[in-house]
């Protein structure tokens, strides 16, 4: 008890000195929040693309040169049963965007009949399932992008394809994909933009990628490498890779986020270590003496270092619980969530973020009372008596 | 008169600990300031390049990149009337159809274990007209055989792109072409790109369109005139200058770069609060010292503008070490980086660097922070109660 008293005065017996701390400990716990909620959305959605057990098939050359649409029938046919290969859908990128805005977005046009079974993750409810088989105009928004423009189920939008024939197409908002892994790409259908390309004569029949739904682990291996093989004789040679390699291929070339943020991460990590250390140290100079006094009335070197060790426990921890507790809160029961803004809208910071930002708050604590610990444990008292001036 | 420098540079050799400390915690943020300068202007100077306003981009309305724009032959043709459009000394207007395609390339840097898609573009003599800062840095391609050129940021950063080397072009990637040159572009976007005769890469990647054109314009023709006329009935295509073209490729990476910089200036805040924490326990521990201070004549002011000196001197030292520890880290690990347009897919080769302006600003900005981190504390050390200090234990 005693000892718990004095933990609380020698904290607040510079209150400037442990706010500048708690401070310089919590804003790095900020961004450590962050950026790990930043590399968690993008784990997540690889983590959802490695489970869907999906290869796609891309042409060999490069991404952006089109495949024949009628490989679909090709790969199909490695297993007419359907039972390890369960289907397969091809989709064309149309970009896009709407009039009089620069705003650019990501679209692509599927086969509407394998869609569903292929990205069984949509989820969609079976009104939006008729809505999408019936209506050619269909078309499937994610969630952010529909917030941004203000989209909602049941509107008619006009898109202008980044394709020729790049003549306005107009759709019809069949759902928001509350489900869908991506926020922000938006699909409609390819037999409706191949209507659009024949009436301005421009070649159809052409998609991007293909989507291969396999049924288990082992399919996937094995169609990885036979699907290559099929078509290894043909003018479109492919290029197979599972989702999740697809995606990470996409996702370090825009700009490296997971590495760039992880070094930004334990850097800031490194600015708390700095900045906690500093104060103990400060702090064990300036009672030197006090702890000399302590050690001659018979508490231990060790118990000494216990209790330097829980202040700066006690000092970052408060630190890391202001620091966790902001983004927290901020994220998820504040209006910043309303904000249009894709960067923070794509953040989600979950409760297990910020226990194991706290943790790491923590650990700070104890790297900083480390050398001041040490020190105490070896302190002469002679010595630390004779300092005092 | 002054404090002398030597007093305050003792006075931070004293508490060795807590200088090492707080210089570390400087040099950390200042470490990856720099380097995010260095991106950040290394990226603008290479936009910056392409910047030339009497220079056109043509796409087919609705397009958004030189990739997904085809413009057919015919409609190519209509830009000739176009009156705006310089005429070389043969009298032929400066005008280049070009096509663009791209060849996935691995990159140099790991070994060829990630692939870049780079850009391939188709162009002809008229080319290296309008793109004036295109040089040749050895010989040039023949039309009548299968060889291209490669810029030099692009032969920097993908294998396999030294001159004599064969790479595969063409649609199916099976048609070799020769690397028989590289070029500049005065550290451009072109810079990273693979350049060939049009006719023959329009063969190859079986392409019956252009897919873009530039042209450049009289220096003293209106830009927004032509681009309008381009727009117009006649000939109904789309222009863009160079640099809205380059703008809104670089769009995505400008907003991480802004969530960087946010990131950033949280961290320095730290760093303020951090050399404040500092500034705050030596003041404290020098109470009697600057009462002394003070008897012996030196007055409030000097003291202040003293502390501050301190803390100016802590930073600045950190900012080196910082600067340096950026410098050393882009030299170990390598200061090739490649970008990707938003909606072109073709990445943008281009090296970081750190110039002298970076390292003024950052030490600059570390000054700064000395500055904010120091004034109250410094404050506080010029208010000494001279008597009541003296008179303390």
């Amino acid at each position: 008890m005693l000892r718990l008293v004095y933990l609380y005065r020698n904290l607040t017996r510079n209150n400037m000195r442990t706010a500048l701390t708690c401070a310089a400990v919590a804003l790095p716990i900020v961004i450590y929040v962050l950026s790990t909620a930043v590399i968690d959305g993008l784990d997540r959605f690889l983590d959802n693309a490695a489970k869907q057990l999906r290869l796609v098939v891309s042409h060999r050359a490069s991404i952006i040169n089109p495949l024949p649409s009628g490989y679909r029938s090709k790969i199909e046919s490695l297993d007419p049963e359907r039972t390890r290969l369960r289907s397969v859908c091809g989709m064309g990128w149309i970009g896009g965007r709407i009039e009089n805005d620069s705003r650019l977005l990501s679209t692509l046009a599927v086969q509407a009949d394998t869609f569903p079974a292929t990205f069984p993750e949509f989820k969609l409810t079976p009104e939006e399932l008729a809505a999408w088989h019936r209506d050619r105009q269909a078309i499937i928004v994610g969630r952010a992008t529909a917030s941004q423009f203000g989209w909602k189920v049941g509107d008619r939008i006009s898109i202008i394809p980044s394709l020729p024939p790049y003549t306005p197409m107009e759709f019809h908002v069949i759902s928001t994909a509350p489900h869908a892994a991506d926020p922000v790409t938006n699909f409609c259908r390819l037999d409706y933009f191949d209507e659009v390309r024949k009436e301005a004569d421009v070649p159809t029949d052409i998609v991007s990628f293909f989507f291969v739904k396999c049924a288990d682990k082992e399919a996937l291996d094995h169609f990885g490498g036979a699907i290559d093989e099929l078509f290894a004789h043909s003018p479109d040679q492919t290029r197979t890779q599972d989702e999740k390699a697809f995606m990470t291929e996409f996702i370090t070339q825009q700009f490296d986020l997971p590495t760039n943020l992880t070094i930004l991460a334990a850097v800031t990590i490194f600015v708390a270590v700095m900045a906690a250390a500093n104060t103990m140290s400060m702090n064990f100079r300036d009672r030197i003496n006090e702890l000399a006094v302590l050690r001659s009335i018979g508490f231990s070197g060790l118990a000494l270092a216990g209790l330097i060790l829980c202040e700066s426990l006690l000092l970052c921890g408060l630190g890391g619980l202001i620091g966790a507790g902001i983004p927290f809160v901020a994220f998820n029961f504040t209006s910043l969530k309303e904000l249009t803004v894709p960067v923070i809208q794509a953040i989600i910071v979950e409760p297990n973020v910020c226990v194991e930002a706290f943790l790491v708050a923590l650990a700070v604590g104890v790297v900083a009372a480390v050398w001041p610990a040490i020190a105490a444990t070896r302190l002469t008292v002679v010595a630390a008596l004779r300092n005092l001036e | 008169m002054g404090l002398p420098i030597s007093y305050h540079w003792r006075n931070l050799l004293v508490r060795k600990t807590t200088t090492l400390l707080t210089l570390l915690v400087v040099a950390v943020v200042v470490g990856v300031f720099t380097w995010m300068m260095g991106f950040a202007s290394s990226l603008t100077r290479s936009l910056a390049v392409a910047s030339d306003e009497t220079k056109l981009l043509i796409l087919k309305r609705g397009a958004t990149a030189e990739s997904n724009s085809a413009i057919p032959i015919e409609d190519f043709n209509r830009l000739n009337q176009l009156s705006a459009i310089v005429r070389d000394e043969d009298n032929i207007p400066l005008l280049s159809p070009e096509m663009m395609a791209q060849v996935s390339l691995p990159r140099a840097r790991d070994g060829g274990a990630t692939f870049a898609n780079v850009a391939v573009r188709g162009v002809t003599a008229a080319a290296f007209k309008v793109h004036r800062n295109v040089k040749l840095l050895g010989k040039g391609f023949t039309t009548g055989r299968r060889e291209v050129i490669v810029g030099q940021a692009a032969a920097k950063q993908f294998a396999g792109l030294n001159v004599g080397d064969t790479i595969g072009l063409g649609y199916g990637s099976d048609r070799g072409y020769k690397v028989v040159g590289h070029f500049s572009a005065g550290g451009g976007p072109m810079e990273s790109e693979i350049w060939g005769y049009l006719p023959s890469l329009m063969n190859a990647y079986n392409r019956k369109t252009y897919s873009c054109a530039s042209l450049r314009l009289s220096d003293d023709a209106d830009s927004a005139a032509a681009i309008e006329r381009i727009r117009g009935p006649a000939i109904q295509l789309e222009a863009k200058t160079e640099r809205q073209y380059w703008q809104a490729q670089s769009a995505g990476i400008r907003r991480y770069l802004t969530v960087a910089y946010a990131l950033v200036a949280i961290m320095s805040v730290a760093a303020i609060f951090s050399i404040a924490n500092t500034m705050f326990s030596t003041v404290a521990g020098r109470t009697r010292e600057v009462a002394m201070l003070r008897t012996i004549g030196y007055s409030q002011w000097r003291i202040l503008t003293g502390f501050v000196f301190e803390s100016i001197l802590l930073t600045t030292v950190g900012g080196i070490v910082g600067c340096l520890a950026c410098v050393a880290w882009l030299s170990l690990v390598g200061n090739t980086k490649d970008m990707f347009g938003a909606t072109n897919f073709t990445t943008l080769a281009f090296e970081i660097r750190v110039t002298p302006a970076i390292v003024l600003w950052s030490l600059l900005s570390v000054v700064a922070v000395g500055v904010i981190g120091s004034l109250i504390p410094a404050l506080r050390a010029a208010r000494t109660p001279v008597v009541s200090a003296l008179r303390a234990p």
